[in-house]
């Protein structure tokens, strides 16, 4: 089964960068993938979250340029919490048996009833939903973009300032620990399971004392660029246009539409 | 000539308790172009970070165009004197290239249309505008550097420090950098590199100074200050190339003994050529040329 | 088939089904749109109290010293970055830690809150776990339970004079597996069994999640003491310049 190890921080980002919707203005993008994340939680209803996982699919693919395959892999990558989460909701544990189903097991039953189980589909086909929600953002609007409608939205300026250096940092510190993961690696690091614990752990700490020394470069390379305590950068104007926002009207109508 | 900035008597010492500049002054004039060498722990490094106002010293000052630096005149201090970092990793923290060369000119305050048009500038300038929009995270090692370089032209600095700025670069890198290199110098720009490669040094600088231990060991022409045996010895340097072979020649009397080296493999090859047209005692014959190569492994 | 072989038939499809259906071991974020709106501004609000402590604290030491705001942002960008990467495991499936323990014994409890709402943000956004929903909810169990559950234990143990890696080891698991139960708990609430109610339900979440969650926090403890003897050994003035020495002593 696909956790997902393919997609690591990069790929994501990349797609990020990568995507069709690009261009869009980021202040739209975010208020159409919360409003539609809201709308579908809210609704919790089966038509309205297969709607949106079927929309938000297209228009990855119309507008956005992602290959389907690519995009159901990335609906996959919650998929272990999704089953897990999902039996646990569907299924009941009782000491007699109950429900419609029943799997008598050494200490008590595991049961479970059509009720359940369809409450735990919608459960499923909703979070799914959320997921595509979640995923227009994610992958149509890089992180400093993100970073940037919060602080037009009154974030307080250090924690978007936080933010878009972690999100830098996280690059720096990733490639880092490729290289020494490959060093330690070339020495037979990894062989078992007590050499792994212990190759980790040096490299893991290694990279933190890295990270602290490296930081205080980063400051001295701030401030020489005459960096005072307000981190800005120049963004870049996108346009909304005027059907784009009639289109998201309209989407939201028809969910609304679905969920009464 | 007023020197355009002076540093007058520096001393740092860092945490650890080492000083690592002891008594440091330098006047800079402008448009020259100055090697700062020496071995690694010199105080090359902090010197630059001091000279650009990261650093405070302890004692002694920096002066800009004849005013000494107070805290206020810091942020015009970082403005007039950028600093190109070793490690290009260590400078760039936006997430796209048009952001990190923006971050310079958004801190000087400028209006919104000022700042664009010295990002295209400076973008231009190092040929990185197909790269605007890249995150820096997906650029080669070569393509930072060009990012930190533009990050600097941004500020539109007069005089520029540059640490060990062909430390990662592979021969084009090179070949780019000096090429920018000298475009800055011809638009009139002060330059100060550290490096630890003397026949950049030698062929490149118009000035030469020599750290050692954090003070100033000597400071001069390429030509004086390299061919100085106790200096070299004193700061582990090696000697250029050229100068090597110069020495050799002039041992076997095939060159004047008082013309300056040249400072490329071109400019020599021009003076042999000249000697051996110009029927000079001290020129080759065409036949012992021809041994020569014949005995040349 | 007699009763006892029909048993051991039900009991290893049972095994089985749990090992193919759990191939891997993730620090247990609630994923995107699985708690109800509701319990989403819930927990959003019961946490907000610790995050806004947090949040003057980080500023307090940006104040004092402009420059910390890279060292802040670094230890947030570790914290995350620690979080994907594959941790040795003996199944051969892979496991990933939290980090939220091991930042809270460095940079103390209130800081980690701030720098673990952002990291729960960005592992929404780039790695597709947890969510933007669920934020509250996670930073709750992740960024402020188990934080303060470790750095509170370290403390304790430190003082009651235990040895210095049992306490690191106590701090990171139980931190962990107070996270683990809160998340739980979380999800029960949201999910009340029909049979037994809340409790009930919280009894079957632990149950689901125990065979990766128990033996994640025993990894997690292991690998904390490992790497912060690694920084002990190393990084002296580091850790002094983020007043680790201070805090412990």
């Amino acid at each position: 089964m696909n956790h997902g190890h393919g997609h690591g921080p990069r790929s994501i980002d990349r797609l990020a960068y990568q995507s069709g919707m690009g261009g869009w203005n980021p202040v739209f993008k975010t208020t159409l993938a919360v409003g539609t994340l809201v709308l579908c939680l809210a609704a919790d209803r089966p038509a309205v979250s297969v709607a949106v996982i079927v929309a938000l699919a297209a228009l990855q693919k119309g507008k956005g340029g992602l290959p389907l395959q690519d995009y159901l892999g990335l609906l996959l990558v919650p998929l272990t919490f999704l089953l897990l989460g999902g039996v646990a909701v569907a299924c009941d544990v009782s000491a007699a048996p109950a429900g419609d189903w029943n799997l008598p097991l050494p200490w008590f039953y595991l049961c479970a009833s059509a009720d359940s189980i369809r409450f735990a589909a919608a459960l499923v086909l909703k979070a799914l939903g959320a997921v595509s929600a979640m995923y227009l953002l994610a992958l149509t609007t890089t992180a400093c973009e993100l970073v940037d409608v919060l602080r037009r939205a009154h974030l307080p300026p250090l924690l978007c300032e936080l933010m878009y250096l972690i999100y830098r940092f996280v690059f720096v510190l990733l490639d880092m620990y490729g290289r020494m993961r490959q060093a330690a690696g070339a020495r037979l690091g990894w062989r078992d399971f007590r050499s792994s614990c212990r190759s980790f752990g040096g490299t893991a700490g290694n990279l933190l004392v890295l990270a602290l020394r490296r930081s205080r470069v980063y400051a001295d390379a701030m401030t020489a660029r005459g960096y005072d305590g307000d981190l800005r950068f120049l963004e870049e104007e996108k346009p909304v246009y005027g059907r784009q926002i009639a289109g998201m009207l309209l989407f939201w109508g028809i969910l609304l539409a679905l969920a009464i | 000539m007023q020197p355009i900035l002076q540093a007058q008597n520096l001393r740092f010492c860092y945490d650890s308790g080492a000083p690592a500049l002891d008594g440091v002054s330098l006047d800079v004039h402008a448009g020259e172009r100055i090697a700062v060498l020496g071995p690694n722990g010199a105080g090359k490094s902090t010197f630059f970070l001091c000279l650009n106002g990261v650093l405070t010293p302890e004692s002694g000052q920096i002066v800009l165009q004849g005013k000494p630096v107070d805290k206020k005149m810091r942020k015009t201090l970082c403005e007039r004197v950028g600093i190109v970092f070793q490690n290009a990793d260590d400078q760039i923290i936006a997430s796209t290239v048009a952001a990190e060369v923006s971050f310079g000119p958004m801190n000087l305050r400028l209006p919104r249309q000022e700042v664009a048009r010295r990002v295209d500038h400076a973008l231009d300038y190092m040929d990185l505008q197909a790269f605007r929009a890249r995150p820096p995270h997906d650029l080669s090692g070569g393509e930072k550097k060009r990012v930190s370089i533009a990050d600097i032209l941004a500020m539109e600095s007069e005089i520029i420090l540059l640490d060990e700025p062909a430390a990662s670069l592979d021969p084009v890198g090179e070949e780019r950098l000096e090429r920018v290199l000298a475009r800055l110098s011809d638009e009139g720009r002060t330059l100060l590199i550290s490096t630890h490669d003397m026949d950049f040094a030698f062929r490149w600088a118009t000035r030469a100074v020599v750290f050692s231990a954090g003070r100033i060991l000597a400071d001069g022409t390429p030509q004086t200050v390299l061919a100085n045996q106790a200096v070299l010895r004193q700061a582990h340097l090696r000697r250029p190339m050229l100068l090597e072979v110069w020495d050799a020649l002039r041992a076997r009397e095939l060159v004047p003994q008082d013309a300056p080296c040249p400072r490329t493999p071109e400019e020599l090859t021009r003076l042999l050529d000249h000697q051996r047209d110009s029927g000079n005692t001290a020129s080759f014959s065409k036949h012992d040329l021809r041994v020569n190569y014949a005995v040349l492994p | 088939m007699t009763q006892k072989q029909r048993k051991l038939v039900r009991l290893t499809a049972c095994a089985a089904l749990l090992c193919g259906v759990v191939p891997t071991a993730g620090a247990m974020h609630i994923m995107e749109g699985f708690l109800p709106p509701s319990m989403c501004i819930l927990w959003g609000v019961i946490a907000l109290p610790f995050l806004l402590a947090g949040y003057f604290s980080l500023k307090k030491t940006v104040a004092r010293d402009r420059r910390a705001v890279t060292l802040v942002a670094m230890a947030g960008a570790f914290i995350f970055v620690i979080s994907p990467l594959k941790i040795p495991s003996v199944t051969g499936s892979c496991s990933h830690m939290t980090g939220t323990g091991l930042g809270a014994m460095l940079f103390g409890p209130a800081a980690v809150s701030i720098l673990g709402v952002i990291v729960l943000l960005f592992q929404a956004i780039l790695l597709a776990h947890g969510g933007l929903t669920t934020l509250g909810a996670n930073t709750f169990s992740m960024s402020v339970v188990g934080p303060f559950v470790a750095f509170g234990i370290y403390r304790l143990c430190l003082r009651c004079k235990v040895n210095k890696k049992a306490s690191v080891f106590l701090a990171a698991a139980l931190g962990d597996l107070l996270t683990y139960c809160v998340t739980s708990v979380q999800l029960a609430v949201a999910y009340p069994s029909a049979t037994g109610g809340v409790s009930g339900s919280v009894l079957e979440f632990l149950g689901v999640f125990a065979p990766t969650q128990l033996p994640l926090a025993v990894l997690e403890g292991v690998l904390t003491v490992i790497i912060m003897m690694a920084l002990e050994a190393y990084a002296q003035p580091e850790l002094r310049a983020v007043g680790f020495e201070e805090a412990n002593a």
